[in-house]
């Protein structure tokens, strides 16, 4: 026990010249040939001063290896299948219906075993370890079973159980036990057959198949304030299933992925999967850009009849049809992004009503402010204002939000080397010992305040904490006028910039880094205002926005005029001149024009 | 005990004491460092992590908050930062600590609620979370219940700290284990000097043997480290302090003149006023005295103890030392803090009376003027000058009004009483 302390001392004795310490009852240092007390003292950390700490840390080393990790043995997908669970059961409790756990998002995980050869498969992932062999007979009858349509079972239950069997063969063996097949495969093909990541796609994909009112860019919101178990998520793994050593490369989270990223997942999980078509998403759908723009108009504080111009245009481009909206890998074989489309769809509605050029819109804002009874009618000034100190103070929340989360785990997964994990657990002790010092002196626990879930980031109304007075029932009148018996907005002008598609290989980045100070401000703060409400880029949303312009203008005819136009128009930019903006844009705009006319 | 392969690295000295540095002359004085953190810690990566995203913006909020002394906010924050720690990327394992050290001490230092005891809570965890810092905390911790008043505690911390051992590593900080021991043996010193001055009478009764024991521990120490060179003013003042109440004159005087003639220290006008002041205090003949501000000149002309020198030389009968009296004023008035010093304008004047006496002096004094005359009236007599002394003090205004003539003989300056009396009637 001694060597444990005299081992980093090499000096030799003075007297003797020997490299032979030990300590005294003292805790001096001793020469243990020639006994020879030297001045030097066992390490002053172990010394009562320290109240508590150091003495934990003994206590431990001495204990653990009697009782060294003894739990079952289990594999990855086994704990990934846990994880996935909570996660189904926290959506549950948050009021996603129980269909979708059972006969979703089960059936999918299932043909995800299967279609990765995880399980249920007669051909399984070679595996050094571990051989999967009295499965076969089980997993045949559920692969044959059709998945989609499998009738509702325990998310419990452990398909590829056969780690019972082996138990008593790896009696000491800790962690998963085929983790090392997953990350050699991780090597050579960089890329896992399962992450944490996937467990979120596979979620998204059961939402959309079970046409929930849930977004991507909601799960991610959930996700990251906690509701639904994704950091740490292996804390909640059963007793019996230790997280040990490079368990930690599979399922230690230390950032929640972005919307892209999942959406780009999920995209790569349908075609590997091989899915079929998905349930329509009809206009009666929350999902469908008719009822998800409803709520975005909510949550921005925009009046209520703008919705209805939302639906003309989706009508007028054609994009209320259900087949443009549901997955199908043959009529649309790209996942749609709901949240992001809805967003672009009212981005552009706003830029048929309100021009958003810098110009347009502050003068209709200015002839609705000039009317004597404007009192209930829309004014964009006052919306960009109230808007504009809301986001500000959300966007600060938000940045104190990420400043104060806390990511590591009460329980840490720990190295099998014992050097390492001592390591580790003297590391996470003295930052429990600093925190809770500083917890004390301000008296605020450390993390983020929990917020109960909630779909909308703002709130409006009369209530106490609002963000502001709501304007949803305001009136349009100011910018459309009756014509012809019809509806039109008095703004005649529309502005784009080109809309040509461009090869995504060859200029991977995008353009809106390009783009951003050429665009009128009020358009960039627009996207800047949805793409916090959606936790996503602002050049994502920008993207989306041109695809929406696309399909409203009809690319068709104005590809190669618009291209020439966006010359015309930067050009006419860097001359600063707002009138010579408008008139570039007059193909646009008459584009723009007949679009309200006709409906 | 720890994974010491992990704390071990390539050994780099966390700052550079250019005030205490023990070795000057090798560094070179080039390599002024600043704390060591990493630039990268505060801009957004590409490939950047949730969690070092938390820690960056989490670090951002902390120094907006110090910056404007929200010292609240700074402790909320600083809850939240711990986890830091806890970062699986070990190149910066180091940087971190030190990092989560300062910062938290400099809160705990402004906090208005922060106590003592979290303060030796912080710095004990901090002291036995890596070995690096270890000897840089102790000697921090010691300066904080410093300024509490806690001497004794303080002197613990340093002695303890002096007795730790960490191989390999005590050896690569041997410059600051070195700090650490002339900072105990200072503390000996305060704690030898509260004991003498509370029983004043009898230094030298058997009652007293605490405070010889004091001055056995501290001397022992510092005749050491006065051994190597370095800047060690106020170490070397209290080491002579105790060695003057122990009537050792010899041992002060060798280390006096060490500090001031060896070569191999870094020059240090300190030192020369030292040892001329303790010769001053010992009755040391003039001709000593006078050597040792001889070299001082050299080094600082603008000193307070030329005005010492310069009367020294004028007792002496030698018609040079009066010539070099001129030299010794003339160059203490080049400086803006002497211009209105009535002390040197007075010697000057002596000086002068006395060379008064001397054949040809116009001429001496004309060529020590050659090269002010041009700037010397811009500095000392114009009008402007001239009011400002009559207002604040016409004694001096008197003094200079007579000099002005002696020392610039050819020019005519503004340096009179009508202007202003002019100006006030006007």
């Amino acid at each position: 026990m001694d060597d444990e302390y005299t081992a980093g001392y090499r000096e030799p004795c003075s007297q003797c010249s020997a490299v032979d310490w030990g300590i005294t009852d003292e805790c001096h240092f001793y020469c243990r040939s020639c006994h020879n007390v030297i001045e030097r003292t066992r390490d002053v950390e172990d010394t009562g001063f320290v109240q508590g700490g150091s003495n934990k840390i003994s206590s431990i080393r001495k204990g653990s290896k009697k009782k060294l990790e003894r739990g079952h043995i289990w594999m990855v997908c086994e704990g990934f299948q846990f994880i996935l669970r909570n996660q189904a059961n926290a959506l549950l409790r948050l009021g996603v219906s129980p269909q979708f756990k059972d006969d979703v998002l089960c059936p999918l995980w299932r043909l995800f075993l299967q279609r990765s050869r995880l399980a249920y498969t007669s051909n399984p992932v070679k595996s050094s370890k571990f051989r999967v062999q009295d499965v076969n007979s089980y997993s045949d009858s559920a692969a044959e079973s059709s998945i989609m349509s499998a009738s509702a079972t325990d998310g419990e239950s452990n398909p590829p159980s056969v780690a019972d069997s082996n138990a008593e063969n790896a009696s000491d063996y800790s962690g998963s036990m085929d983790v090392s097949s997953y990350l050699s495969a991780r090597l050579r093909r960089k890329r896992s057959p399962l992450s944490m990541m996937k467990t979120l796609a596979l979620i998204h994909l059961a939402l959309v198949w079970s046409r929930e009112a849930l977004t991507l860019s909601d799960l991610l919101r959930l996700v990251n304030e906690g509701h639904v178990p994704y950091v740490n998520a292996y804390e909640q793994l059963p007793e019996e299933m230790k997280v040990v050593g490079k368990d930690a490369l599979l399922f230690r989270v230390e950032s929640i992925p972005s919307h892209r990223v999942v959406h780009k997942e999920a995209q790569a999980l349908v075609l590997f999967l091989q899915l079929p078509a998905f349930p329509p998403v009809t206009c009666e759908t929350l999902l469908h850009p008719e009822l998800l723009s409803l709520r975005y108009l909510t949550d921005t504080n925009l009046p209520d009849e703008l919705h209805l111009w939302v639906c003309r245009l989706m009508e007028q481009a054609g994009m209320a049809d259900q087949t443009l909206h549901t997955f199908d890998p043959h009529s649309c074989p790209v996942l749609p992004r709901y949240d992001v489309q809805t967003a672009a769809l009212i981005i552009v509605t706003m830029k048929f009503l309100f021009g958003l050029d810098d110009q347009t819109e502050w003068n209709l804002s200015n002839e609705v402010g000039n009317q004597s009874d404007s009192g209930d009618m829309f004014n964009l000034r006052r919306w960009y204002r109230l808007m504009q100190t809301a986001l500000m103070r959300a966007q600060q929340r938000r940045r104190q939000d990420i400043a104060r989360k806390q990511w590591k785990a009460k329980k840490l997964i720990f190295p099998k080397n014992n050097g390492a994990k001592r390591t580790m657990m003297k590391k996470k002790r003295i930052a429990e010992q600093v925190q809770l010092c500083f917890e004390k002196l301000s008296s605020r626990p450390a993390g983020v305040q929990e917020v109960s879930p909630s779909s909308f980031r703002f709130c409006w109304g009369d209530e106490e904490g609002s963000d502001g007075p709501s304007l949803h029932h305001m009136k349009l009148d100011g910018v459309v006028s009756q014509k012809h018996n019809l509806l039109t907005p008095s703004n005649s002008t529309y502005w784009h910039p080109g809309l040509k598609k461009c090869d995504r290989r060859r200029c991977p980045s995008s353009h809106y880094s390009d783009m951003e100070p050429t665009l009128p401000r009020s358009f960039v703060w627009l996207l800047q205002l949805f793409s916090f409400l959606l936790d996503v880029k602002p050049s994502d949303l920008y993207e989306e926005v041109l695809k929406v312009e696309r399909q409203v203008i009809g690319t068709k005819t104005h590809c190669d005029v618009s291209s020439r136009k966006k010359k015309t128009r930067t050009s006419a930019r860097t001359k600063s001149s707002p009138r010579t903006l408008e008139r570039t844009c007059l193909t646009g705009g008459e584009s723009g024009k007949t679009v309200s006319d006709s409906s | 005990m720890d994974d010491l392969d992990r704390e071990l690295g390539p050994y780099e000295p966390v700052e550079d004491f250019s005030d205490f540095s023990v070795d000057n002359s090798s560094k070179g004085g080039t390599n002024v460092k600043h704390p060591n953190v990493n630039p990268t810690m505060c801009l957004e990566t590409p490939r950047e992590t949730g969690f070092h995203r938390s820690t960056r913006i989490c670090l951002e909020q902390i120094r907006e908050a110090i910056l404007h002394h929200r010292w609240q906010e700074a402790a909320e924050y600083m809850a939240c930062y711990p986890q830091l720690l806890e970062d699986t990327c070990l190149p910066l394992a180091q940087q971190n600590k030190e990092l989560l050290w300062r910062i938290s001490i400099n809160i705990l230092h402004h906090h208005p609620n922060s106590t003592m005891e979290d303060y030796n809570n912080i710095c004990e965890r901090m002291k036995h979370s890596g070995i690096r810092h270890h000897l840089m905390i102790c000697l921090e911790h010691s300066f904080h219940l410093l300024l509490h008043g806690q001497a004794e505690d303080a002197k613990w911390q340093l002695s303890s700290a002096e007795s730790w051992r960490h191989g390999k590593e005590s050896a690569a900080q041997h410059q600051r284990a070195k700090l650490i021991q002339a900072y105990r043996s200072l503390l000996d010193y305060v704690i030898w000097c509260d004991k003498r001055f509370s029983n004043s009478n009898n230094y030298f009764d058997s009652d007293n043997q605490g405070m010889h024991n004091n001055f056995r521990q501290a001397s022992l120490n510092l005749k050491e480290i006065l051994k190597s060179p370095g800047v060690w003013d106020s170490f070397i003042l209290s080491y002579i302090d105790m060695l003057e109440l122990y009537d050792d004159h010899e041992e002060a005087l060798k280390i006096l003149n060490d500090y001031a003639y060896n070569n191999n220290f870094p020059p240090n006008p300190n030192a020369h006023a030292y040892l001329y002041r303790y010769l001053k205090r010992h009755d040391a003949s003039e001709k000593n005295l006078m050597r040792v501000l001889k070299v001082l000149h050299i080094l600082v002309p603008s000193h307070e103890l030329m005005l010492d020198y310069s009367t020294l030389l004028l007792n002496s009968e030698n018609e040079a030392d009066i010539q070099k009296a001129l030299g010794i004023i003339l160059d203490m008035l080049d400086f803006t803090c002497w211009r209105t010093n009535m002390d040197v304008w007075k010697c000057l004047k002596a000086v002068i009376q006395r060379l008064e006496i001397q054949e040809d002096w116009e001429n001496f004094v004309c060529e020590k003027m050659a090269l002010r005359k041009d700037w010397w009236p811009a500095l000392h007599f114009t009008s402007f000058h001239a009011s400002k002394d009559l207002e604040e003090n016409p004694e001096l205004w008197k003094v200079k009004a007579s000099l002005e003539k002696v020392l610039c003989p050819k020019q005519t300056l503004k340096y009179t009483a009508d202007c202003v009396t002019n100006g006030k009637r006007t």
